[in-house]
């Protein structure tokens, strides 16, 4: 049941981006769920399932998108590797660690993209919207992640989420 | 190690010069599509259940009626302000030539998602392959350019946005006939860049930006935006400007995809 609901997730997330999120988007931006997600799981489970189920996560969205496969793929799942390695010691059940794992990954995943967009993409404009756009995916992955992270803390202690033996 | 190795050369075979989508990618476009267009379809019921509560049926046919006419004017005012252009300038030059009406065969589909990520600027339409939609068809809407088709899958294709970071249209100043300017995306639904205007050219604020039709790709004279804040370049020697586009491109519900246009046999599959 776990790993059916870790699989249904990302599904759900993206097709929450492309259709919910489409409608209430903060300047144009809109929030990147799945990102969300990986983070989470990096944050629970540590840096090696991070990374796996970030790469998998960022594989599934860059299918969907078709262009520049892998991109997301290897962004989420450095990204994921990062974060599970900071996790150590924090004290999950404080919301801050969720609010600021999402800042920093958002941060740390938007820089990613952006540096392999200007190796891969033969044309890559930049101007200074990329920065303000990354000051609201900032804003609106941390309004959603606070009850995702309510609902991820919940379930990974006791309930879908939780892995078995972990009692 | 290896397995971003695998991605990495993955990213570099499938960038967006990909003329065909591989068979595991349209079966994820899919098994989103149906859903997608059924949650479009679920807004605009509820949006009739709203009119009909009113009482208001009748006048939001009157009103869906007026505004496919007024659509199908907005279309025609753009062809026939850009063949006014080119019949004043014709008439200038004391010769006559047959004025090029450009005919399109259009296909009119609804957006069903956008582009689940802030980096790309994407839409996802109900209609692909089935609808005879190919990659690198333009897409405009009755206020102008919106962007180009980049893949297809059977019941859905994707629009990749003239404002995404990696488009490129070839355009031409209505007034000035200044033809070398290129606008680009820049990430931005709001604004658009105009590059390379040369130094001498008399471009000046709102005036209109058209497609040139020099690219191979977009039809010409499909209106883009307005000119505004014009600025130059460090060089010196061309000048930029940025173009408020007349596409609304956050509130895009229909578009159209031009199946074909005169001259675009003679044209390549590829371009700018």
């Amino acid at each position: 049941m776990r790993y059916f609901v870790l699989a249904l997730l990302p599904f759900l997330a993206l097709f929450l981006q492309t259709t919910f999120f489409k409608e209430y988007p903060i300047q144009g931006v809109v929030p990147d769920v799945v990102l969300i997600l990986v983070i989470f799981h990096a944050i629970f489970n540590g840096a090696n399932k991070g990374t796996v189920y970030g790469v998998i996560c960022g594989l599934w969205e860059d299918l969907y998108l078709g262009r520049f496969i892998g991109m997301n793929a290897i962004s989420k799942g450095i990204t994921a590797f990062v974060i599970g390695r900071l996790q150590g010691n924090v004290f999950k059940e404080n919301i801050l660690v969720g609010v600021i794992g999402v800042i920093g990954g958002t941060l740390l995943n938007s820089a990613l993209l952006f540096i392999i967009s200007l190796i891969s993409f033969e044309i890559f404009n930049v101007d200074r919207s990329i920065f303000i756009n990354l000051i609201y995916q900032g804003i609106y992955n941390t309004l959603i992640a606070i009850p995702v992270y309510i609902w991820y803390y919940r379930s990974s202690k006791r309930g879908v989420l939780r892995e078995a033996g972990n009692d | 190690m290896l397995t971003a190795l695998i991605l990495i050369l993955v990213m570099k075979l499938s960038s967006s010069n990909r003329q065909e989508i591989t068979g595991l990618e349209k079966l994820i476009r899919e098994s989103y599509a149906p859903l997608q267009s059924g949650v479009d379809k679920l807004q605009q019921g509820m949006s009739q259940v709203g009119i009909k509560i009113l009482g208001m049926k009748e006048m939001d046919e009157r009103l869906q009626a007026e505004e496919i006419k007024n659509n199908l004017l907005s279309l025609e005012n753009m062809q026939l302000r850009e063949n006014k252009a080119e019949v004043e300038r014709l008439r200038s030059l004391l010769g006559y030539k047959e004025a090029q009406e450009d005919q399109y065969l259009l296909e009119a589909a609804r957006v069903i998602a956008r582009s689940p990520n802030n980096w790309y600027k994407t839409l996802t339409i109900d209609k692909g392959a089935d609808f005879g939609i190919t990659v690198n068809m333009p897409v405009i809407n009755p206020d102008g350019l919106v962007g180009k088709i980049i893949s297809v899958s059977s019941n859905s294709a994707q629009v990749l946005l003239i404002t995404d970071r990696e488009m490129a249209v070839g355009a031409i100043l209505q007034e000035t006939r200044e033809n070398r300017g290129i606008v680009e995306g820049i990430g931005n639904n709001g604004a658009l860049r105009m590059i390379n205007i040369p130094y001498y050219s008399l471009v000046r604020d709102g005036e209109r930006v058209v497609s040139s039709g020099l690219s191979e790709t977009y039809p010409p004279g499909i209106q883009i935006g307005l000119i505004k804040d014009i600025q130059k370049e460090a060089s010196g020697l061309v000048l930029s400007a940025t173009v408020e586009p007349f596409v609304d491109f956050d509130q895009l519900e229909e578009i159209l995809v031009i199946k074909s246009f005169r001259g675009m046999e003679a044209q390549g599959s590829k371009g700018v």
